[in-house]
């Protein structure tokens, strides 16, 4: 498979709202604008993606079910070509939800879920009761004939628990399993000491998860770091190489800046008032991104040339420089 | 012979400029094999086509591997038996990965 650099993102994870019911100790947007778009503006700003190319959304916040007009937002963009996604903590889908959420054109929605624990899960969330209703909310979801996956950001207190996770998803129906890297944005930064693993500890938990991933056929277990390159065990399926983040999606937020992914803070444009594809195509940010140069230990490491660096937004965030080598990454 | 379709899943869509740029060389006798002219994409894989796996993959709704070896003649300057071979293979793919199947 070639690399090629696409006329327009595949796909875009958009924030329609940075409200929340719950207080997650890891949450990236905490500190982000409170500003929304209104339907209106939002349906047109989807039909423009669409025109230019765009082939999915996944929308997110925020909870984007606190959105009053969610259904009519999905309606519109199922409607516009779009396959529609959302991550979601789960909190507000009952079986009629659930039902409403199908018939708007919803083909796949993730569910946050931390721990196979309740305990665990509700005072990460901050929140009484919402693993109980994220796992309700699978059920549901699987009812009305949702594909359904569970989204875990990896932390200190769940890595040493895969199988227990594996088996959480199996017992839902869940489709798929991500594990997504911790990453240091908004809450995250200010609470990485306690919740981020060592280098060593994330080395450890790749090498059981990949076994686990191959292991595992009915459940497709997604890793989503670059940095497992250095173990050999790079995902065959990843579309590219290193950060996927302005190579095949982009990032809106719920005011229409768009940034290279979620966890990175530069705003490159606004979906109201700019061109997705000319923005796609001339965005220094983004060229830099696609183009990334190598520094300090990533100079020399026979892996870069697959892993690129690792994650963008993590070294970014830690050392100022998305240049530099992902603090997560345990080569020497 | 049993027709081809496509796995409704598969989100796909051509690259404008790829695809001039692919013709452009072709049209001056050069090679257009690595030039990714389409994206297939679904839940977290992608495949990249030149343009011969384009022009394939645009056919593989309905028709049979003759009628799309068929009109693929018309279009490329290209011997049957190697482009039999190469649809063959690419179909082969296609079909491991489960983006198409044959009704």
């Amino acid at each position: 498979m070639s690399e090629i650099v696409l006329k327009a993102p595949l796909t875009i994870n958009w924030a329609l709202n940075n409200s929340c019911n719950f207080s997650c100790r890891h949450c990236y947007s905490r500190v982000d604008t409170g500003d929304e778009l209104s339907s209106e503006t939002l349906k047109e700003c989807m039909t423009k993606c669409a025109k230019a190319g765009v082939m999915a959304v996944n929308f997110g916040g925020g909870e984007p079910l606190l959105r009053a007009d969610i259904l009519d937002i999905c309606r519109h963009a199922a409607d516009a070509g779009f396959r529609v996604s959302m991550n979601s903590n789960g909190y507000l889908i009952d079986a009629a939800k659930a039902i409403a959420l199908k018939e708007a054109g919803f083909a796949k929605i993730g569910i946050s879920i931390d721990s196979h624990q309740a305990e665990v899960h509700d005072n990460f969330r901050g929140m009484p009761g919402s693993h109980v209703k994220a796992l309700a909310a699978l059920d549901h979801l699987k009812e009305a004939g949702i594909r359904t996956s569970i989204s875990t950001v990896i932390c200190t207190f769940n890595f040493n628990t895969i199988d227990d996770l594996i088996a959480m998803a199996r017992k839902h129906g869940a489709s798929q399993l991500n594990f997504h890297n911790f990453k240091c944005s908004g809450l995250g930064m200010s609470n990485k000491d306690e919740l981020d693993l060592s280098p060593e500890q994330w080395k450890n938990f790749y090498k059981e998860a990949m076994k686990r991933k191959v292991e595992c056929t009915d459940i497709d277990i997604s890793l989503d770091d670059p940095i497992i390159a250095s173990l050999g065990m790079r995902d065959e399926t990843a579309m590219v190489k290193g950060s996927v983040c302005g190579k095949l999606s982009l990032n809106i937020k719920s005011n229409g800046d768009m940034t290279p992914c979620g966890f990175i803070p530069s705003i490159i444009g606004n979906i109201v008032t700019d061109d997705l594809k000319t923005v796609w195509r001339n965005s220094q940010v983004l060229d830099k991104l696609r183009n990334k140069t190598a520094k300090g230990k990533c100079a020399s490491c026979s892996d870069y040339a697959d892993c690129l660096g690792g994650c963008s937004a993590r070294a970014l965030a830690m050392t100022g420089d998305f240049n530099n080598p992902d603090p997560h990454c345990w080569v020497e | 012979m049993k027709r081809i379709q496509r796995n409704p899943d598969i989100l796909w869509r051509e690259e404008d400029d790829a695809v001039e740029e692919a013709n452009s060389l072709l049209e001056s006798g050069g090679a257009a094999d690595e030039i990714g002219t389409a994206i297939l994409f679904s839940d977290g894989t992608m495949v990249t086509l030149n343009i011969l796996g384009t022009e394939i993959w645009k056919r593989c709704e309905g028709m049979t591997v003759d009628e799309i070896i068929a009109e693929l003649l018309q279009e490329f300057d290209v011997e049957e038996p190697v482009l039999r071979s190469d649809v063959a293979a690419f179909l082969n793919e296609l079909e491991e990965k489960r983006y198409i199947k044959y009704v």
